[in-house]
């Protein structure tokens, strides 16, 4: 459940952040354009689009079919790289705070033995970091869609399905997107030029490389739940 | 034809007609061959008619083949989803009323329901209702896509209610800039004609000279070169489709949040029907009916009855409907298309869908040469001969089934006389034998056999499917039965409104995946 309310120091005094990042239940993690590089190091990275504009997202894919986290495994995450849309989750810019804040009050990001938000009714030095990483997450958010926008462009954008096989039985997962290969191999040169220095045809191979994780997600699957999967394999049609 | 083309190089065509049916035409032989040149030649000074507002399914792929973007679509042309249309008053004259979906129903020609549904397979739910989800998504005014959705696709089959005159605008534009249309606004004069008959060249107001392999009229009713050079006539329907005027209003939303209604409301009237369109920013209303059951000033009162408040200050205008189609839609290297090929009242929304069937039929295969030329007209004329024929039989079937008595209009529809030879043959069928793919065996088939169903059961058309079914058929049938009836819940759980997806489309635009 998400309750998101404006940041105030007299109702938020004893709250405290967990020093282990919440995130249990995220299915993926949004991903600004300069957390690639580090988060295709774990995670499947690929695109979905949001739900009330319709628009393309880069995300880190955390889950199979269940709406739960593999990667936090007993209260903590086992990734080399936490993306900046999980460590900052428990919070949300807002307008209608003067400190320029909200809290998800139910999240799983507060506990008791972690750090107060306010000391003597200041925010605290963690607190008072927590605005300027929003920022400049929802701009590298931006940086990423404006990518995303120059390869729907091109064309290059093509739905995709991991395949979940048990025995004779298969899951789809669907609403995930990732870039054509063969569009990305017949590129006229002066696209495949301008999308290099953009810095985006690097970006490509790496999210289309990061698909090889689909199987380090099934590993975390079947680590833990009673209802293995024999076989992960991700689908262009 | 000259002596250039033989080899089928540098093929001219020239449409004469700057309306939706011009327009369509143009754009989409030239998106289809880049080698041929397409010249538009527009008259300065009779404007289009502009009244087709309702279309079908196949405009998503009429967009798609031009390259027009959906979202561009909508925005532009002030256009609106729609997902079939609901016909009220039609068999009793009351309260009573249909739907016709655009989905098919549920596992199409696997299983046949209408022998189940006849047979109360479908409890009480009205035949639309049992067999599919779509008459639901109308009940809510859900929409039949998400925001999610790719451009052209959606949960439910969809077509679109549209702005005519903004649509040739952006067809227009499109045309112009994208497509390399030549755009000539000039009064055509004479006409210049070979030995063999073919058009040659037109002869325009400025004194130019317009060349040409292949002439396409979308002149409008007038039709200036498959009545005006060929002199080939109208064949008159008005015996089997009574409607012969139309009153037209552009009719306000109460508020600018009022919801949009997601298909076609077609209310009977004592001598026709009254149209009710949806589009973003307002309503389209109109009421076409016979002029011989009922004076001018009669149906504008029941149209300004129907709209209520919001017509007062509204200036209906007014249309002529001449029922009927040309006796030849494609002579020498002319061919007809929209209303200079005929036109129909508008009851399911066959004119632009028509327009689409033949411009498919011209740019899939370009005829280059003079003999392949004389080959695809005989083909092109014996395909819209049916295509006419089977679309008065449809309508006309609309009118047929009615049990209405309350007045002239509806007792003449009924008469023997009135009913064509076909349509009487097949209902004699369908009296004992669900419509099927076996009665409609023309590739493409413009109304197939879902479509009557849901006239015949919408309209309560007696049958004894019940007594020739094998009910070991029916534990299919009621599984089928009941998917429809979970695709219901699914769909009213995912699906937006009508107006707040159209919102979201013009603020965000559609994925093309």
């Amino acid at each position: 459940m998400s309750a998101v309310v404006p940041l105030s120091v007299q109702r938020h005094a004893g709250l405290r952040l967990s020093p282990r990042p919440g995130g249990g239940a995220m299915r993926y993690a949004l991903l600004g354009l300069s957390e690639l590089p580090l988060a295709v190091a774990d995670f499947p990275v690929c695109l979905a689009k949001d739900g009330q504009t319709g628009r393309f997202d880069l995300i880190a894919l955390l889950s199979l079919t269940e709406p739960r986290n593999l990667f936090r495994i007993e209260g903590h995450w086992q990734s080399t790289y936490l993306p900046e849309g999980a460590r900052l989750a428990p919070f949300r810019l807002s307008a209608h705070s003067d400190l320029g804040l909200a809290v998800d009050e139910a999240g799983d990001g507060w506990a008791t033995d972690g750090e107060p938000l306010f000391a003597e009714g200041r925010p605290s030095p963690a607190l008072a970091a927590v605005r300027p990483a929003l920022e400049a997450l929802v701009a590298d958010v931006d940086a990423a869609r404006a990518m995303i926008a120059r390869f729907a462009a091109l064309d290059l954008i093509r739905a995709m399905t991991v395949v979940l096989g048990r025995g004779d039985g298969e899951e789809a997962l669907e609403g995930l997107y990732t870039l054509d290969p063969e569009g990305l191999a017949t590129l006229a040169d002066a696209d495949v030029l301008d999308l290099y220095r953009c810095g985006f045809l690097s970006a490509a191979s790496l999210m289309s490389a990061s698909l090889a994780q689909v199987e380090r997600l099934r590993q975390l699957h079947n680590a833990t739940s009673s209802v293995p999967f024999d076989r992960a394999e991700v689908d262009l049609p | 034809m000259t002596e250039g083309v033989e080899d089928g190089r540098g093929f001219r065509v020239v449409v004469v007609g700057g309306g939706s049916a011009g327009w369509i035409a143009a754009c989409r032989i030239a998106a289809a061959h880049e080698d041929a040149s397409v010249t538009l030649i527009e008259s300065p000074t009779t404007p289009p008619i502009g009244v087709g507002e309702g279309t079908w399914p196949t405009m998503r792929n009429t967009l798609a083949r031009i390259g027009i973007a959906e979202a561009d679509f909508i925005r532009e042309a002030d256009a609106a989803l729609k997902q079939g249309a609901r016909f009220v008053g039609w068999t009793h004259g009351g309260e009573d009323a249909y739907y016709h979906p655009l989905n098919p129903p549920i596992g199409a020609g696997e299983v046949d329901l209408a022998s189940r549904w006849v047979d109360g397979g479908g409890g009480n739910t009205s035949f639309a209702d049992c067999v599919d989800f779509q008459a639901s998504l109308c009940d809510a005014g859900l929409a039949p896509k998400k925001i999610t959705s790719p451009q052209f696709s959606g949960i439910a089959n969809y077509a679109y209610h549209l702005d005519a005159g903004k649509f040739a605008e952006l067809l227009r534009r499109h045309g112009t800039e994208r497509l390399g249309v030549r755009h000539i606004r000039q009064d055509v004069t004479t006409v210049d004609q070979a030995e063999n008959g073919d058009i040659t060249a037109l002869h325009l107001a400025d004194g130019s000279l317009q060349a040409g392999d292949l002439f396409v009229d979308c002149s409008g009713f007038k039709g200036l070169l498959i009545g005006g050079v060929y002199g080939v006539g109208l064949r008159d329907r008005s015996d089997v489709l009574f409607a012969d005027r139309a009153l037209a209003l552009q009719v306000p939303y109460d508020t600018p949040d009022a919801p949009i209604t997601c298909h076609t409301v077609s209310t009977a009237q004592s001598a026709g029907w009254i149209w009710d369109i949806g589009l973003w920013s307002r309503r389209g209303i109109g009421h076409v009916y016979s002029s011989a059951h009922i004076s001018d000033d009669e149906a504008e009162r029941q149209l300004r009855a129907y709209v209520g408040p919001q017509a007062e200050g509204l200036t209906a205008r007014r249309l002529t409907i001449n029922a009927g189609q040309r006796r030849i839609f494609w002579q020498n290297n002319c061919v007809a298309v929209g209303l200079s090929a005929g036109f129909l009242e508008p009851l399911e929304a066959s004119s632009l869908m028509l327009v689409e069937v033949a411009v498919d039929a011209i740019a899939d295969r370009l005829p280059r040469t003079p003999a392949a030329m004389r080959v695809a007209a005989r083909q092109f004329n014996a395909a819209f001969d049916h295509h006419w024929e089977r679309v008065v039989e449809f309508l006309k079937l609309h009118y047929v089934l009615t049990r209405r008595t309350d007045s002239d209009f509806w007792r003449d529809n009924v008469a023997a006389t009135s009913v064509p030879d076909g349509l009487a043959d097949r209902l004699e069928l369908w009296r004992a034998h669900p419509p099927g793919p076996a009665d409609f065996p023309h590739a493409p088939e413009v109304f197939g056999w879902p479509s009557y169903q849901y006239v015949l059961h919408g309209m309560d058309f007696e049958t004894r499917y019940a007594e020739f079914a094998p009910p070991a058929r029916h534990a299919k049938a009621d599984r089928l039965i009941a998917r429809a009836a979970g695709m219901k819940a699914e769909a009213a759980r995912a699906l937006p409104r009508h107006r707040e997806l159209l919102r979201a489309i013009r603020d965000h635009g559609l994925q093309a995946v």
